[in-house]
Parts: C-alpha cells; sequence; structure tokens
C-alpha cells in the first residue's frame, strides 16, 4: 500500500555496501524527534507556579512515566527514567504523528519495531548479567521443580525469554499497521459505495480514526510498561 | 454562614464525585485494554520463536521435521506459561 511504501529523499548513500540513503521513514523519525525536543523545550522554559497549557503537559508527561516506573519496577529502576522516557515519547510521537493524513507511520515498519525491542532485550539481558553475574541464568530454573523435567522446563524458559523482543515489536508493529490498513479499507468502501450507501462506512471510519488515537497511545503506554517489567525481572531476581 | 455552610456541601459532593471517577478508572481504564492486547501477541510470539528454532536446528544437525515438531509444542507451552504468569500477575494486582 502506498501509505507504508519507503522511498528515497535525496541522493543515495552507499556507506561499505550499506544503503544508508536518507527516507522518508528517516524524515518522520526526525519530526516526530524534533517535535518531542519542542515540547520539551517550551514545557520547561518558563516554570511558574500555575502552568500553562504546554508546561502542564509536558508535567503530566514526566510524573506519568516517573509513576508507571515506580509501580512496575521499583525505585531502583529510577535510574533508567531517562531511557524509558526518551523511549516512551519517541514511540507515542511517532504513532501520532502517522495519524496525521498525508503523513508516515514510522512504527508500521517491523524493522523499525524490532530494533527497539532488540535494545531493550540486548540491554536489560546485559544489565541482569552485570548486576548479578552468573546467577542471572536461575531466571531459567524455578524453584521446586522435579530434576527429571528440568531440561524440559529450562528449554521452555529460553524459548519464553526469547519470544519476548519479538512478542514487543510485533505487538507495536501489526496494531499500527492492522488500524491503518482498516481505515484504509473502510475509506475505500466509502468510494465504492458511492452517495447512496456510502455514509455507514464514513460514519465507521470516524470512529476507527478515534479508536486509532487510543491505540497509538495504548501501545506506546504498553512499550514502556512491559520494558519496565523486564527491567524489573533483571534489577530484583526472584520477586 | 449560609454560604459557607454550602461551599462545604458542595466541596462534600464534588469530592465524592472524584472519588467515585476514580474508582471507575481503576476498574476500566486503557490500561486493561492494554493488557489483554499484551496477552494475545505473548502466546503467538512464543510459538513463532520456538519454531524458528526448530527450524534453525533442523537446518543444522539434518533432521528435517523431527526437531521442527519438538520445539513447536515447546513453543507453545512456553506461549502457554507466559500467558500464565500475566494473568498470575493482574490477579495479584487485583
Amino acid at each position: 500500500m502506498q501509505q507504508f511504501e519507503v522511498y528515497k529523499i535525496g541522493p543515495e548513500i552507499n556507506l561499505g555496501g550499506i544503503n544508508l540513503s536518507f527516507t522518508n521513514s528517516s524524515l518522520f523519525m526526525i519530526i516526530s524527534s524534533g517535535l518531542i525536543l519542542l515540547l520539551l523545550f517550551f514545557g520547561t522554559k518558563k516554570k511558574s507556579l500555575v502552568p500553562s497549557k504546554i508546561q502542564l503537559i509536558t508535567e503530566m508527561s514526566y510524573t506519568f512515566v516517573a509513576k508507571m516506573i515506580n509501580d512496575t519496577a521499583g525505585s531502583s529502576a529510577k535510574t533508567f527514567f531517562p531511557f524509558i522516557f526518551t523511549l516512551f515519547m519517541f514511540v507515542l510521537f511517532s504513532n501520532m504523528v502517522g495519524m496525521l493524513p498525508y503523513s508516515f507511520t514510522v512504527t508500521s515498519h517491523i524493522i523499525v519495531t524490532f530494533v527497539l525491542a532488540a535494545f531493550v532485550f540486548v540491554g536489560v539481558t546485559v544489565l541482569g548479567f552485570v548486576k548479578h553475574g552468573i546467577k542471572y541464568l536461575e531466571l531459567f530454573v524455578p524453584k521446586g521443580v522435579p530434576i527429571v523435567l528440568l531440561p524440559l522446563i529450562i528449554i521452555i524458559e529460553i524459548i519464553s525469554y526469547l519470544s519476548r523482543p519479538v512478542s514487543l515489536s510485533v505487538r507495536l508493529f501489526a496494531n499500527m499497521m492492522a488500524g491503518h490498513t482498516m481505515l484504509k479499507v473502510f475509506g475505500g468502501f466509502v468510494i465504492s459505495l458511492g452517495l447512496l450507501g456510502g455514509w455507514l462506512p464514513l460514519g465507521f471510519s470516524v470512529a476507527l480514526t478515534g479508536l486509532e488515537i487510543l491505540v497509538a497511545f495504548l501501545q506506546a503506554y504498553v512499550f514502556a510498561i512491559l520494558t519496565c517489567i523486564y527491567l524489573n525481572d533483571a534489577l530484583n531476581l526472584h520477586h | 454562614m449560609k454560604k459557607i455552610k454550602e461551599i462545604t456541601t458542595r466541596l462534600e459532593i464534588a469530592k465524592k464525585k472524584i472519588k467515585n471517577l476514580k474508582k471507575n478508572n481503576s476498574e476500566s481504564n486503557a490500561a486493561s485494554l492494554g493488557k489483554a492486547l499484551k496477552i494475545s501477541t505473548e502466546l503467538v510470539a512464543a510459538v513463532v520463536v520456538g519454531s524458528t528454532i526448530g527450524y534453525l536446528f533442523d537446518n543444522w544437525f539434518d533432521t528435517k521435521p523431527l526437531l521442527t515438531i519438538c520445539f513447536f509444542f515447546m513453543g507453545v507451552a512456553a506461549g502457554i506459561l507466559n500467558v500464565f504468569r500475566s494473568a498470575k500477575k493482574m490477579h495479584k494486582k487485583i
């Protein structure tokens, strides 16, 4: 579909056989990062006691993420606040920018979401080994399992651990992709049913747009909260 | 004096309203929808990862369909384990 196509903007850049051209995907990543920077810059510029609207949004997003980390990962995860805040805001803004007409949804491509999830996965695993050493492998050995069953259980636990980045990335990608495809399909119905029957799918598309905005926020929230849960597993073994 | 009484009663009503709103929010807010979406993908992802590992091992050891089948079922088990764990975590919070 045309709205999911990635195309080059400007000249082709090849570095050692790797295609590093600037695409529309990179452009929209820069736009969403720029929007975040603008929001945070103007939100923290005037620190008035009675906050303006933009300051209120900034402060609310800060407390929202801080509370989320505190609730799910405990106070020891406070040091990872910048990482999770960045992740949350980036996913949120990419999803929301994708809701605008004629824009491109960065998170509707699995490679983008998979890289984000892989960063979380590798980071959490490295953190676990740094913090607990070889004892981190105890995560794969649940307590109170008979020795006969242990090899099977360990394999199952390892598969379950490896499925984390897959489920994390597929969830975000599938939700964004499916939502945008659905909007397109209903838009197509409006045209093909014409002036007589086109009103019903038009109403549906309006309702679905609202749902999509909810999903865009929700997926960013789920992405961030799962990162917190994985961080919690790495920081506090055997909770 | 009358005005102060009126204000206090109005304040109490407003406070009650906020309390009710908070109650409703904790029951049916967006977070529960997020949890539902989370669980459905967890099951699928584990099956996919298990089958992929089986397929890779099959290519490695030249035992074509055997390990794929074994690891597929282990993936299913891992998926169910994932779902079971997140359901348990939710239950604890409630």
